[in-house]
């Protein structure tokens, strides 16, 4: 017996250690052997969009001769690893994405790793430029008077874009005697649909991602840019304007107003976006709150789900509504690559209309390049309609302290489980406002 | 039959009944995971999460076909094989010596030394991962087999010193004795005696390590760049996109890679169970 076992130990070693001495000898991969300037390379985490990458590098390449290798890590945190670590040992590839926000996007350009586009976009009479949608520009830009002290300019290439808007489902809302085709435009009618619809078809009217903050700043903020408009917003943010503003506690008011009328599915708070998704996706609900993405996932969920978008409901006449949005998918070129020209030409390839269409169409996601209308699903295109509102936060001159969106988003979610008044919540951001503002001024 | 022999057949019934019930309970709760993640890959991405369990009317199983060629399987598939069979192997080899070292011979700084290796199980390997990037750049490994082996036979060897040690600490001296007596050399007795003797505990350390191979992904991802090096679990992104999944599909994958993983388990069961009643986990 014991024999036995050291003899299958014994043996055991052989394939390990022969394995071992050739895993050693496998340091030059075949994409290494081919000449290094001569091959672009492309990180990037849209491991859905392995393939479509794949074939249009190699599309590319026959086009041009000029290669280009494509990688894909994911899961996004994963990729953010991986950039970050290649960064710090200056490995980064020629083309790769900044995930997180705008002020990574700056740090990463402050340390020269992303180069300027700016007279790229400019070249020609700007005929790169003019081919994006001028929200997806805003996105990869940095302004005159932006706080990270980056000199201005185009530091990205949009390749997709993103709205978040809100959704129902048309089946519901016919067999609640509703026109399907004319959704809720203003607050008041939306309540009413909804209390409609629960009586009628007996479903929950709103579900979305609520247990992940950025969908509560994002509701909310639509309603604040509607009641109080962009200057109030940033004058806000830069501490001119105070959270206990009548403005301020009437966007609380509307989620208090929404939670009175049962407007919301229970547990919306705790639900992540994915569980959300297919609530809606399987009929619990009417409306839901959701990005233009929703549209493959609903697909790839309920392909009979019949759904359209809607501009969030209005509440107040003095100022538009407003819809979350810009570049979705962008990438940059690596400001110390010796193939940045090469890279950029790639890029410049790839945001032609015809690979653009390729890149949007099956994914079912929005273009950042005009033209591709035709090609798109009615209900990408009902997303596309919403380009006219679009705005972020993130584009603002001035952000607001991660803190006081913590306390700003926790607050309205206690406001929906009915733990908190509008105008408590008012008075615990404000708070939390004036201590980072005292910090802010003590720097 | 008495009254008291019935008593206590019935106490006897209703501790069995109870018992089953119990573990019955538990065995579901295990295996209905695994069972639901089997049945989803039978099924379509709609019905994904209608009737969860239920055998579906009509089964899809080219679903593992199409997973396993989609998914480019055949040859992630050989890689993880390679990966685990090599880290298992070295990291049985460097930790039963290290733990034998450790419990038996005697030299300056020992318990100094274990305490470190010990304290070094505390760091989880994500919180490392940017360190060990520029190490591996700097040894020039990145984007190599070997660099992606050497940390995971680094991250395994802890937790393997620390339960052979405790295993070989419990070791009676006189089989050693005896065996020093017949001509056995330090190294010999290692061979000879204390590895045969520590089975379960290997076993313990196989199944684990095994475990954690084949399941990485995160340190696959931050060293290796070339697809053809890539394990297995890179296989699984290619049905998971940032907003949305392939779960039918993602399913029948991720039933492929679990097969070998409990096929091993199955053949070490015995010394697993051997070691947790031998006392193996005693330092666990």
């Amino acid at each position: 017996m014991k024999r036995g076992f050291v003899r299958g130990v014994v043996l055991m070693c052989l394939f390990p250690l022969l394995a071992f001495f050739v895993s050693g000898c496998s340091r030059v991969s075949s994409s290494q052997t081919a000449p290094q300037d001569e091959v672009v390379t492309m990180w990037h985490w849209l491991s859905d969009k392995e393939d479509l990458l794949e074939s249009l590098a190699e599309q590319f390449t026959k086009e041009t001769g000029i290669k280009v290798k494509v990688d894909v890590f994911g899961p996004t945190e994963t990729y953010k690893q991986k950039v970050i670590a290649s960064a710090q040992t200056n490995v980064l590839p020629d083309i790769f994405g900044v995930l997180g926000d705008k002020k990574d996007f700056a740090n990463f350009i402050k340390v020269g790793y992303v180069k300027d586009l700016t007279p790229y976009f400019e070249q020609n009479d700007g005929e790169w430029l003019h081919r994006f949608y001028p929200d997806a520009i805003k996105t990869v830009s940095f302004s005159k008077d932006n706080e990270y002290g980056i000199k201005p300019g185009i530091y990205g290439v949009p390749l997709d874009m993103v709205t978040i808007q809100f959704v129902y489902n048309k089946d519901i809302l016919k067999q609640a005697g509703l026109d399907p085709e004319k959704p809720p435009q203003t607050m008041e009618e939306f309540l009413k649909a909804v209390k409609t619809i629960k009586e009628k078809v007996g479903v929950d009217g709103l579900v979305t991602g609520f247990g992940e903050l950025w969908l509560v700043e994002c509701m909310a903020s639509n309603f604040a840019w509607n009641i109080m408009g962009e200057e109030k917003m940033i004058a806000t943010y830069r501490g001119e304007v105070k959270y206990t503003d009548p403005d301020w506690v009437r966007v609380f008011e509307v989620f208090d107003k929404m939670r009175k009328a049962g407007v919301f599915i229970p547990g919306i708070v705790i639900k992540s976006n994915k569980e959300a998704e297919r609530d809606f996706a399987r009929g619990k609900t009417a409306f839901a709150f959701n990005g233009s993405w929703c549209v493959n996932v609903y697909k790839h969920m309920n392909s009979n789900l019949h759904f359209g978008t809607m501009l969030p409901p209005k509440i107040s006449d003095a100022n538009p509504v407003g819809v979350w949005g810009g570049a979705g998918t962008f990438f940059v070129v690596n400001g110390k690559s010796p193939r940045a020209e090469k890279a950029i030409e790639f890029l410049k390839w790839l945001t032609e209309k015809d690979q653009q269409v390729r890149f949007v169409r099956d994914a079912n996601s929005l273009p950042a390049v005009k033209g591709c209308e035709e090609f798109l699903a009615p209900e990408v295109r009902g997303f596309l309609k919403a380009m006219n509102f679009m705005y972020h936060p993130r584009n603002f001159p001035v952000q607001e302290d991660p803190l006081v969106v913590d306390t700003f988003c926790r607050g309205i979610q206690g406001i929906i489980v009915g733990e908190k008044t509008p105008k408590d919540v008012a008075e615990e951001v404000q708070r939390v406002k004036d201590k980072q503002l005292k910090k802010r001024a003590r720097r | 039959m008495t009254w008291t022999s019935l008593y206590y057949r019935a106490q006897r019934f209703l501790d069995y009944t109870f018992t089953y019930f119990v573990l019955t309970f538990v065995a579901i709760l295990c295996l209905y995971p695994l069972w639901w993640m089997f049945i989803t890959g039978l099924k379509t991405d709609e019905t994904a999460f209608i009737g969860l369990g239920a055998i579906p009317p009509h089964p899809h199983w080219e679903n593992f076909y199409i997973a396993w060629t989609k998914g480019h399987f055949g040859m992630y598939f050989f890689n993880s094989v390679f990966y685990t069979v090599v880290v298992v192997f070295f990291v049985v080899l460097f930790s039963s010596l290290a733990a034998y070292a450790f419990a038996r011979l005697e030299f300056p700084y020992r318990r100094f030394f274990y305490t470190l290796l010990i304290a070094s199980m505390m760091i989880p390997v994500p919180g490392a991962f940017i360190a060990l990037y520029v190490l591996i750049d700097k040894l020039g490994l990145i984007n190599t087999r070997l660099g992606y082996i050497l940390p995971l036979i680094n991250a395994g060897l802890p937790f393997g010193i620390f339960l052979l040690k405790t295993f070989f600490d419990k070791l009676p001296r006189d089989l050693e004795d005896a065996a020093r007596i017949d001509g056995c050399s330090r190294l010999g007795i290692w061979w000879h005696v204390a590895l045969p003797l520590a089975r379960p505990a290997l076993a313990v350390v196989i199944i684990f390590n095994t475990l954690n191979v084949w399941n990485e992904y995160l340190l696959a991802m931050l060293i290796l760049q070339d697809k053809a090096k890539m394990p297995l679990m890179r296989g699984l992104m290619v049905f998971r996109g940032p907003h949305s999944a392939d779960y039918a599909l993602l399913m029948a994958a991720t039933t492929i890679t679990v097969i070998p993983v409990i096929l091993v388990y199955i053949l070490m069961q015995r010394h697993i169970i051997k070691g947790v009643t031998e006392g193996a986990l005693t330092g666990i």
